[in-house]
């Protein structure tokens, strides 16, 4: 039972991070139709600038506030760059953009960094463990990534139902032509859209780093596809989706390998993207997803 | 150039002997490349102790002529076998640069042909591929795990290239051809030196980690084992966990462990040098505090670099030749980090020196560069004296028999316990 509730907390942590990468995913796909796979790549430069920071002798929740503000001025500039000379051209070609910025950035990273891992500097705060009775413990690191995303979920729906910015995006969202000519400004919302989404990658990343001790040019990769998979089952271009989904896989990895025959529990990934196929058959719109007539 | 060592006392000592005509031409090269003396004083020197012998009228030290002779390395550069391989490819290029500073190999030059195989199994086969058609090497030598080694091997065995794999331990790699030979001990080797060390200190119970997506862990795991569970030792192993090579989190398996009651008297991990830091920070993270142990994998500066304190009390089972203080060990040491300014970051740096040196000794002494030629000289290999210790290849096999460094993790400094001769080894298939 112990060891229950144990790994209970480490798929939930789990979960958290893919959450956080996902709702980033999922806000610029409701409004630009565009899947950001140069999302992980906010997160690796995320990382990194933690790193830069955290040896620089600065205090970790600075470290934390630069690395947001770092991440999402990447985003808002990726944006700027990448994407908005190619608004309104077809979706593929802005996918394909934006695996193209993926691979430009992380040559860019082997480049600046080198391909070798670093150590993430975790605060010994973090790495403590803190004993919750029953038997169970959390780790500080758990217990602030958990903490942390539901606090930010929280935020950011109140954000989104109750905001003007928010309901300017929902409109974006349901109809960016009609919002257009209700005088929102696009422009702004899908620089919102973008600032949030990669400030929360930042988070991620801080969050991934305290979790699992090492960063690398490379590391965006599997966040994002993890975070890709959540967004599709739970229904693409839904926030509320995209969380749930992330917890989802979260859950399935770690429970998979705790109760697994241990021949088979490094197939882990294997079983996610079945469990994937599988619920896509059954809800091709994904759990929260809703089924509205292709706009013509 | 000025001379690298100005030690007064070995270099007449060297020019003392032979002058006397104690020693051959081929002893004092490498004396001198012992000495770490630069060419020009060697060429001398060459010059000085043939013209003193009268015997022949070739100096044996002086800059190499003619057609190079192409050796091919592959090795993981970047990917996760960089933070050993790129080690490994330095002694590699190292010992090439001694060479021909010596005289080279039969009096030509050696080139040594660089190819990256970016920890990929294509990527591997593309460039051993390139260094057999397009660069025409004469032998190959590189990668230091066993999925890559298993990679390049067949090419080469099909080309009729003599492949040495300087750092890869699967015991089953000379089987895929009579030009496949190993310059490391067999894995079989290094768990059964992992097995004798917990029953020394008394531990009888054991929890392994296996990466079970590479064949070196597997192996590795399979025959510690076989090892701590045969009659004289009786251990037992209470838990078995595994993950794939390229995983970041290992959480839910750590919990598994931590979970056990009673907890077992220390831990086994088969793990490759990427996930060697990582695997051990997040055990620690979990609780585990037992000791940890594991193979060759973990001759890595990545251990203590990502691992930080929790590397403390790690032992691992690897290769000699970096650890102790012998004088071919120092002067390897001196050398490498003359030119890299560093030390040999992992004992993975030797053996790339060794593989290098080995077939260069092997050439020599098959007095050319046919590959068939180089497999023959370097089958009968015999005391060869390698940094890395002696290699020889007995009658139709083409392991060597060496012995194991053991090597503990003490504040964060990768410190040598002894060397050891496992008493019995589990056989190799």
């Amino acid at each position: 039972m112990t060891t229950f509730g144990q790994q209970f907390i480490n798929a939930l942590s789990l979960g958290s991070i893919y959450a956080l990468v996902a709702v980033g995913l999922a806000m610029v796909f409701g409004i630009l139709r565009l899947i950001n796979f140069a999302h992980g790549e906010v997160l690796m430069l995320g990382a990194f600038t933690a790193v830069f920071f955290g040896a620089s002798g600065w205090s970790f929740p600075l470290v934390v506030l630069m690395t947001v503000i770092a991440t999402a001025i990447v985003g808002v500039l990726m944006e700027r760059i990448a994407y908005r000379p190619l608004r309104g051209a077809p979706d593929v070609t802005l996918l394909l953009t934006s695996l193209g910025v993926s691979i430009a950035v992380q040559n860019a990273a082997i480049l600046f960094f080198g391909a070798q891992p670093r150590p993430f500097p975790t605060p010994a705060v973090l790495s403590q463990q803190i004993p919750l009775g029953g038997g169970l413990q959390i780790s500080g690191a758990n217990l602030v990534t958990i903490l942390s995303a539901l606090i930010l979920m929280v935020l950011l729906t109140i954000f989104v139902t109750r905001t003007r910015m928010g309901a300017q995006m929902r409109a974006t969202a349901e109809n960016a032509m009609a919002a257009r000519l209700m005088g929102i400004d696009v422009n702004v919302v899908i620089i919102v859209a973008f600032a949030i989404g990669s400030a929360l990658a930042g988070v991620a990343a801080v969050l991934w780093g305290a979790r699992v001790g090492r960063i690398e040019p490379l590391m965006g990769f599997v966040p994002v596809l993890k975070a890709f998979v959540a967004t599709v089952i739970g229904g693409f271009g839904s926030i509320p989706g995209a969380v749930l989904g992330a917890y989802v896989l979260g859950f399935g990895e770690i429970f998979l390998v705790a109760f697994l025959p241990q021949e088979l529990s490094s197939y882990r990934d294997a079983f996610v993207f079945t469990a994937l196929i599988v619920i896509l058959l059954i809800r091709p719109q994904g759990i929260l997803g809703s089924t509205e007539p292709e706009k013509i | 150039m000025k001379p690298r060592n100005s030690g007064l006392d070995p270099v007449s000592g060297l020019i003392e002997d032979s002058l006397s005509g104690r020693l051959s031409r081929r002893d004092i090269a490498r004396r001198g490349a012992a000495l770490g003396l630069a060419a020009p004083l060697l060429a001398a020197m060459g010059r000085f102790a043939s013209d003193a012998a009268a015997q022949d009228a070739t100096p044996a030290a002086a800059a190499p002529t003619g057609e190079p002779i192409r050796l091919g390395a592959v090795f993981g550069l970047t990917g996760g076998m960089a933070s050993i391989d790129v080690p490994g490819s330095r002694g590699a290029l190292l010992a090439a640069d001694e060479i021909n500073a010596n005289g080279g190999i039969l009096g030509r030059p050696v080139e040594l042909v660089l190819e990256d195989g970016r920890t990929d199994v294509t990527a591997t086969t593309n460039a051993t591929r390139k260094l057999i058609d397009e660069s025409q090497v004469a032998a190959l030598l590189g990668v230091n795990d066993t999925t890559y080694a298993l990679a390049v091997a067949p090419i080469a065995q099909e080309a009729g290239r003599v492949f040495l794999t300087t750092g890869a331990t699967g015991p089953i790699i000379p089987d895929v051809g009579d030009f496949i030979f190993m310059l490391p001990f067999g894995d079989n080797v290094q768990a059964a030196a992992g097995a004798e060390y917990a029953k020394g200190e008394g531990w009888t119970t054991c929890g392994l980690l296996t990466d079970d997506q590479l064949d070196f862990t597997l192996f590795l795991s399979d025959f510690f084992k076989q090892r701590f569970e045969d009659d004289d030792i009786n251990g037992k192993i209470v838990s078995e966990q595994t993950f794939a090579s390229g995983d970041t989190d290992f959480s839910a398996q750590m919990t598994e462990f931590a979970a056990l009651d009673p907890q077992p008297d220390f831990w086994y991990f088969s793990a490759a040098p990427n996930e060697a830091g990582t695997t051990v920070r997040q055990a620690r993270d979990a609780g585990l505090n037992q000791p940890i142990l594991s193979g060759d994998g973990f001759d890595t500066p990545l251990l203590v670099e990502l691992g930080g304190d929790a590397a403390n009390g790690v032992v691992f089972a690897t290769h000699q030749g970096v650890y102790e203080e012998t004088p071919a060990v120092t002067a390897f040491r001196a050398a490498y980090e003359k030119q890299f300014d560093t030390q040999p970051e992992t004992v993975f740096a030797a053996l790339g020196y060794d593989g290098v040196r080995l077939l260069a000794d092997a050439i020599e002494r098959a007095g050319s560069d046919d590959p068939t030629a180089i497999r023959d000289a370097l089958a009968a290999t015999h005391d060869f004296a390698g940094v890395t210790g002696a290699v020889s290849y007995e009658e139709g096999s083409r392991i060597p028999t060496k012995g194991v460094a053991l090597v503990e993790i003490v504040d964060g400094q990768y410190t040598f316990l002894r060397n050891v001769t496992p008493e019995r080894v589990p056989p190799a298939s």
